[in-house]
């Protein structure tokens, strides 16, 4: 699973997801790629499921680019546990997307297939999304 | 590329200004835009989005030089320098404008397309990775390109197409250095389905990441007396 190497800190609070992805909006590598349409976590898992999910698809056909990393630990506490005696420990690897964001992209197959791969990658993740191609594809 | 397009736009007055005025302006159908360049003044202006998108999605694109008629002023060669859509509804919000002087070189951003099926992807089954999409150049108004073409039929695998490989000579100056890549053969290894056991050895490999501990805490550390017992 994707993670971070070195961190400064084990333990980050919530913080807000407020506004529309400015940054990273647009395709920079491949030819198709897919929009995040409304903010959320993703988790480490749902980004290698959707890895996953295009690469099978597309077999040896395209590149890929994830334009997303989970550098944001989210804690939990264990089961049957009282509340309080502070932050439970760290569980899992959060990005966290605004909408607008693009979440991957892809090339070298064709639209309908890059199509197909972004919907089987949409499949996995918990957020809206769209797909979107680089003007004159 | 000069075009024949005409621009109607409306200027701004001193009070119209700002996020929430720039808010109104796109509420009524126009968006705010800027025009600068040519050693004038500056001018904010009101355009018609419908028109500018369709010059940005015309071949020549944001090259394309178009005449600006401006409501009570005169009519002004111009280029849309930049622009910025939504990221959501993807629609415009903001145009920038520069005056082009005919006589004057311009640096701008000509796009490069790849022409023919290579061999390295024909034969070789690779796929074609295109890094360099624009290339910059200085030139006269007149002599900018709608497209650069790069001819990529007998690329194959291990060889690059660089920058220094383009036409050059003639009326374009490039200004991109020329050991840049624009396109090369590159595979993909096909992914290899992990086994339960693998996926069990993995989840169990992954550890929490090395936490940074500050460098001054490290010298303190090592010089610093123990601390006396029960003092707080």
């Amino acid at each position: 699973m994707l993670m971070p190497k070195k961190v400064k800190f084990r333990k980050q609070q919530r913080g807000r997801m407020r506004g529309k992805a400015w940054r990273g909006a647009e395709l920079a590598f491949g030819d198709f790629g897919l929009k995040v349409m409304e903010c959320g976590y993703i988790t480490d898992r749902q980004i290698e499921a959707s890895r996953i999910a295009m690469t099978r698809f597309i077999k040896r056909g395209g590149k890929v680019w994830l334009r997303l990393f989970p550098d944001k630990p989210v804690t939990k506490k264990p089961a049957e546990t009282r509340m309080g005696k502070g932050k439970g420990a760290p569980d899992h690897w959060v990005a966290v997307v605004r909408p607008g964001k693009i979440l991957f992209e892809m090339e070298g197959v064709s639209q309908a297939d890059a199509a197909e791969a972004m919907r089987l990658a949409s499949n996995k993740l918990p957020l809206k999304t769209k797909f979107v191609a680089r003007h004159g594809h | 590329m000069i075009s024949n397009e005409v621009v109607e736009a409306e200027q701004r007055t001193n009070e119209s200004r700002g996020k929430n005025e720039a808010r109104r302006v796109r509420v009524t159908g126009k968006i705010p835009a800027v025009v600068y360049g040519a050693k004038k003044e500056s001018i904010a202006l009101t355009v018609n989005p419908k028109q500018i998108t369709k010059i940005l999605h015309s071949d020549s694109g944001h090259n394309t030089i178009f005449d600006l008629q401006i409501a009570n002023g005169g009519k002004e060669k111009v280029m849309i320098v930049d622009w910025q859509y939504d990221p959501i509804k993807s629609n415009l919000l903001h145009i920038d404008l520069k005056r082009i002087d005919m006589k004057a070189v311009i640096k701008v951003a000509v796009p490069l397309v790849l022409v023919g099926e290579s061999a390295g992807v024909k034969q070789q089954g690779g796929i074609m990775d295109q890094v360099l999409r624009e290339v910059e150049v200085e030139c006269l108004p007149s002599d900018i390109p709608s497209h650069i073409d790069v001819d990529v039929s007998q690329l194959v695998f291990g060889q690059v197409i660089r920058v220094a490989d383009l036409p050059h000579g003639g009326k374009l100056k490039f200004l991109t250095p020329e050991d840049q890549a624009i396109a090369h053969i590159t595979t993909v290894k096909e992914e290899v389905v992990a086994t339960p056991d693998a996926a069990a050895v993995d989840a169990t490999a992954a550890a929490e990441p090395e936490v940074i501990k500050k460098g001054k805490q490290d010298a303190e550390d090592a010089t610093a007396p123990a601390a006396p017992a029960g003092k707080k």
